[in-house]
């Protein structure tokens, strides 16, 4: 009976052009109208409640976004809205180290005219904006937050757009009924790329590093002098308001990191030799490059999230057509090959990165800043063949990013009294042919639909 | 005991993952050793000893475990070093102020530029990773040491390394800040001003943190610190006498101009950069103890680098200025020792003057000359082995050796150097223009960042 209400739910379909497994579209199903009951019940549900932790069979009892029960045998309250998932998987909600998902570009833009002096452009122009708050871009109709959440991730961190210091991040909840009504936790963390401004200074990136420290020690002393102006203002000149040196003060004192984007092996050392100078707490974000650094990063002790975008993958011309006889190759042929094999082995190297900080025991998240959520079920499949188990792909999307952003009270596994974020499957989820059906943040469900080839839906009936 | 030891073992190890030196034991036997400082020596040994030199002698006994290079027939000569190039940096331009001392191109390291293994095949040992010419006063630069195949841009540096800055005179930072953004500097006068404005800034700067600092430490003080600032910070540590200024110029006139700047502001160390003309102020270069880097015959490609001679080194070098031959160019890098062969022929400069000019010469222009340079004892074991006299045009490197390893060894030259391979890189054997374009490479950014800016607009 209480099947009918998801029937209710159908009315209005939401497409989304996803394809993330090949051969199908998947489509997503929002509710327009409130839930009759914020109750539910997911039964017959192989439950990972987190990385090495099963109940198989069993059921989980939400109620207003919050787990209040998992196990066998429950009893399912009156006024929950069964939602019949036998033989399916169930996961915590995956967490997004780095993403601009639900993010807008800002809406006035700076201006592309030509700065009279380059040496001394306005500070937006710079890309020096720390003072930025990601909430002030956050919309709840942004077409990314739909990809990201019919993948399973439930939760993101999520940067501003733009220059060297675009602003502060915010942890968000992929759903919500507005910007803020998302908003986990505002501020958590100082925004920061090696970016440089368009022909105006810093123009490289030896001005990015030279700028960010001189920044940073400027408030260093604009903070100090505020303490001693404090403490007694009599006979001292008054200190000038400075918001961009101001959003650098919670660093200083250690109460909030740096995020910076590290993609590259270089952007990794120049950030790291920048955190070393001047000591502030930071997470490195979109690492793609890392095996090299690892022994660094370790010392560093910064924490990490690892991009869950791949260089595509390049089969090896094995030269089929040709079949030639070792002595009939060509200089040419020898050259192409040695090359070709020489790419694909890097290409390894970066399938093999996740394994290769797990193999040195630094935790590690994901982050998805620069990933096509087409690719990203995908890619982590080429991370597992590449050494990472299951359980520790699945810790690096749950527990340890829950851990590494301090929420580990409230998200990361599938326990009574953490917020009811859920991603359910129809097999396992990095099976390769899984799906992902069900979708819960904070406790709303989304109903995800998959569209086969040939353009039917593949709905699904609720007896 | 034993945790001592594994703690020790686990420091060592810690210092080699973070960009530490490595350095080697070799000994090169038998060879025609032209040490620079103290003539040629037949038939003789050179022991190196964990990257120095310990021994020079022939006929030395070595422990069993150590490498020996057989240099019978051989010629061994100190590292070839350029006083003048871009390459190991990202970014050489911050083309955007006339004025930009605080950035460093040692912030922008590129271990993984293949450059680096091709200017060790042409000897080169240690190079002056310079910022470009687009400024007045440009970045400061890097002096880096070759040792290709480190992966952390922290091992390429030479620490300990005086720090350097670059300054720029005539046609680039005018046409730049001036024809180009119409701010000054538009004329050569523009530039003089610029680097007097900046250096007077610079001395401001230094007094008002003098005083802070000493009421700073006063009982009960309370006050506000002058603003920082690292541009002007980098510009008193220059009047300081903490850096080395190298300057971009050409024309007689601006040299000495520059010359009366840095004694107005009580600057000792200068080195001027290209320096064409250079022969016309050699006296005076001489006398203020201003050294020189030049090319052995590179001209005309400007106007302001017409009036030139193949005789400049050596009419440098003979009225007494420590004079260098440099590259500026990855190319050019690969035969810095026909340059100095070249300067040789047209001076009738001797062997040993000529070879100074690319190695213990650059060295000192660098301040690095008691680490190397030449080959003597106590000094850093970088060398370069040619199969006949450096200064011969027939001769070619074989084997370079940095901090007592071998980096680059004709013999086994890998087919793939690279050590990071773009995995997104289309695969193409044919013969691709090197994209040498023989312009000024001081200028590379800056004329990129404005071929865009006048597209864009």
């Amino acid at each position: 009976m209480k099947n009918a209400c998801i029937n209710y739910v159908l009315k209005t379909v939401v497409f989304v052009l996803l394809g993330i497994f090949p051969g199908s579209l998947p489509a997503q199903i929002e509710r327009t109208l409130n839930p009759v009951s914020g109750t539910y019940a997911i039964t017959h549900v192989n439950i990972v409640q987190a990385p090495g932790r099963r109940v198989d069979r069993g059921t989980v009892v939400i109620k207003n976004g919050l787990i209040v029960a998992v196990g066998n045998d429950l009893k399912i309250p009156q006024d929950a809205i069964e939602v019949k998932a036998d033989s399916m998987f169930l996961y915590a909600g995956f967490i997004d180290g780095l993403s601009h998902a639900g993010v807008m570009k800002a809406k006035d833009s700076p201006s592309k005219e030509r700065i009279k002096d380059p040496g001394n452009p306005p500070a937006d122009r710079a890309g020096i904006m720390p003072q930025n708050d990601v909430r002030d871009f956050l919309n709840i109709g942004e077409k990314s937050i739909e990809s990201f959440r019919a993948l399973g991730f439930t939760t993101a961190h999520v940067v501003p757009y733009g220059g060297m210091l675009p602003g502060s991040s915010a942890i968000i909840s992929t759903g919500g009924k507005s910007a803020d009504g998302m908003v986990m936790l505002p501020q958590y963390a100082l925004y920061s790329e090696l970016a440089i401004a368009d022909r105006v200074y810093p123009s490289t990136v030896i001005g990015v590093m030279a700028k960010w420290r001189e920044l940073y020690k400027q408030a260093s002393l604009a903070k100090s002098y505020e303490s001693i102006y404090a403490s007694n203002r009599s006979g001292l000149v008054r200190p000038a308001e400075d918001r961009i040196l101001a959003a650098f003060y919670p660093v200083i004192d250690k109460r909030m990191p740096v995020l910076f984007k590290a993609e590259k092996v270089l952007d990794l050392h120049r950030v790291l030799a920048l955190q070393s100078e001047l000591g502030f707490p930071l997470i490195l974000g979109e690492v793609k490059e890392g095996w090299d650094v690892i022994t660094k990063i370790k010392s560093s002790g910064a924490k990490v999230f690892l991009s869950l975008d791949l260089p595509e993958e390049r089969k090896l011309e094995t030269g089929s057509e040709k079949q030639k006889e070792e002595n009939n190759k060509t200089a040419e042929d020898i050259e192409k090959t040695a090359l070709q094999k020489r790419r694909s082995d890097f290409i390894a190297l970066y399938e093999g990165q996740a394994y290769s900080f797990q193999s040195a025991g630094i935790p590690f998240g994901f982050s998805t800043l620069s990933a096509k959520p087409a690719d990203i079920v995908s890619n982590i499949r080429r991370m597992i063949k590449a050494g990472l188990t299951d359980d520790q792909a699945l810790a690096a999307l749950t527990v340890v990013p829950a851990k590494i952003l301090g929420l580990s009270d409230r998200l990361g596994t599938v326990d009574d009294g953490k917020i009811a974020n859920l991603v359910i499957s129809d097999k396992a989820y990095f099976n390769k042919d899984a799906k992902v059906r069900y979708v819960f943040v904070e406790g709303v469900l989304y109903e995800i639909e998959h569209r086969q080839d040939d353009g039917t839906r593949e709905v699904r009936k609720s007896e | 005991m034993k945790r001592i030891i594994g703690g020790l073992l686990l420091l060592l190890l810690s210092h080699l993952a973070l960009g530490q030196v490595e350095r080697g034991n070799i000994l090169i036997r038998g060879g025609t050793v032209l040490t620079v400082t103290n003539g040629t020596l037949e038939g003789t040994d050179i022991l190196v000893k964990d990257g120095k030199i310990t021994q020079i002698g022939k006929n030395l006994t070595i422990q069993a475990g150590i490498k020996v290079i057989e240099a019978d027939g051989m010629y061994v000569m100190p590292g070839i070093i350029d006083a003048h190039s871009h390459i190991g940096i990202d970014a050489l331009n911050e083309a955007t102020n006339p004025v930009t001392a605080e950035v460093f191109t040692g912030d922008a390291l590129n271990p993984f530029q293949i450059g680096l293994y091709r200017a060790l095949g042409g000897g080169v040992t240690t190079i002056h990773a310079m910022h470009g010419s687009a400024n007045a006063i440009g970045g400061q630069c890097e002096t880096i040491k070759l040792r290709y195949g480190v992966k952390d841009p922290e091992a390429l540096r030479m620490a300990g390394a005086p720090r350097t800055i670059k300054f720029a005179l005539g046609e680039n930072p005018t046409r730049i800040h001036g024809s180009w953004n119409s701010i000054v500097p538009r004329t050569r006068m523009g530039v003089e001003f610029v680097i007097r404005e900046a250096l007077s800034k610079g001395k401001e700067y230094n007094e008002e943190w003098g005083v802070y600092n000493k009421l700073k430490n006063q009982k009960g003080f309370r006050g506000k610190a002058p603003e920082y600032s690292a541009r002007l910070e980098t510009l008193g540590d220059i009047l300081n006498g903490n850096i080395i200024i190298h300057c971009h110029s050409y024309r007689a006139d601006e040299i000495y101009m520059l010359l009366k700047v840095c004694q107005d502001f009580g600057i000792k160390k200068l080195v001027f950069q290209h320096v064409n003309e250079g022969f016309k102020v050699a006296p005076e270069l001489a006398n203020f103890g201003a050294m020189a880097s030049v090319f052995a015959d590179r001209w005309a490609y400007k106007f302001e680098v017409y009036y030139s001679t193949a005789y400049n080194a050596a009419i440098l070098t003979k009225n007494g200025v420590t004079t260098s031959i440099n590259s500026d160019d990855p190319e050019l890098m690969r035969h810095l020792y026909h340059e100095a062969a070249k300067a040789e022929k047209y001076g009738a400069l001797s062997d040993d003057e000529a070879l100074a000019l690319i190695t213990l010469n650059p060295a000192k222009q660098l301040g690095i000359e008691s680490r190397v340079g030449s080959i003597e004892v106590g000094k850093e074991a970088d060398i370069a082995i040619f199969n006949g006299h450096p200064l011969s045009s027939y001769a070619i490197p074989m084997i370079t050796i940095v901090d007592g390893i071998i980096r680059f060894d004709r013999d086994k030259d890998p087919d793939d150097v690279r050590i990071y391979v773009d995995p997104n890189q289309e695969l193409d054997v044919s013969f691709k223009e090197s994209g040498y374009d023989n312009v000024d490479n001081c200028m590379k950014d800056a004329l990129q960042s404005f071929a865009d800016f006048f597209e864009t607009n």
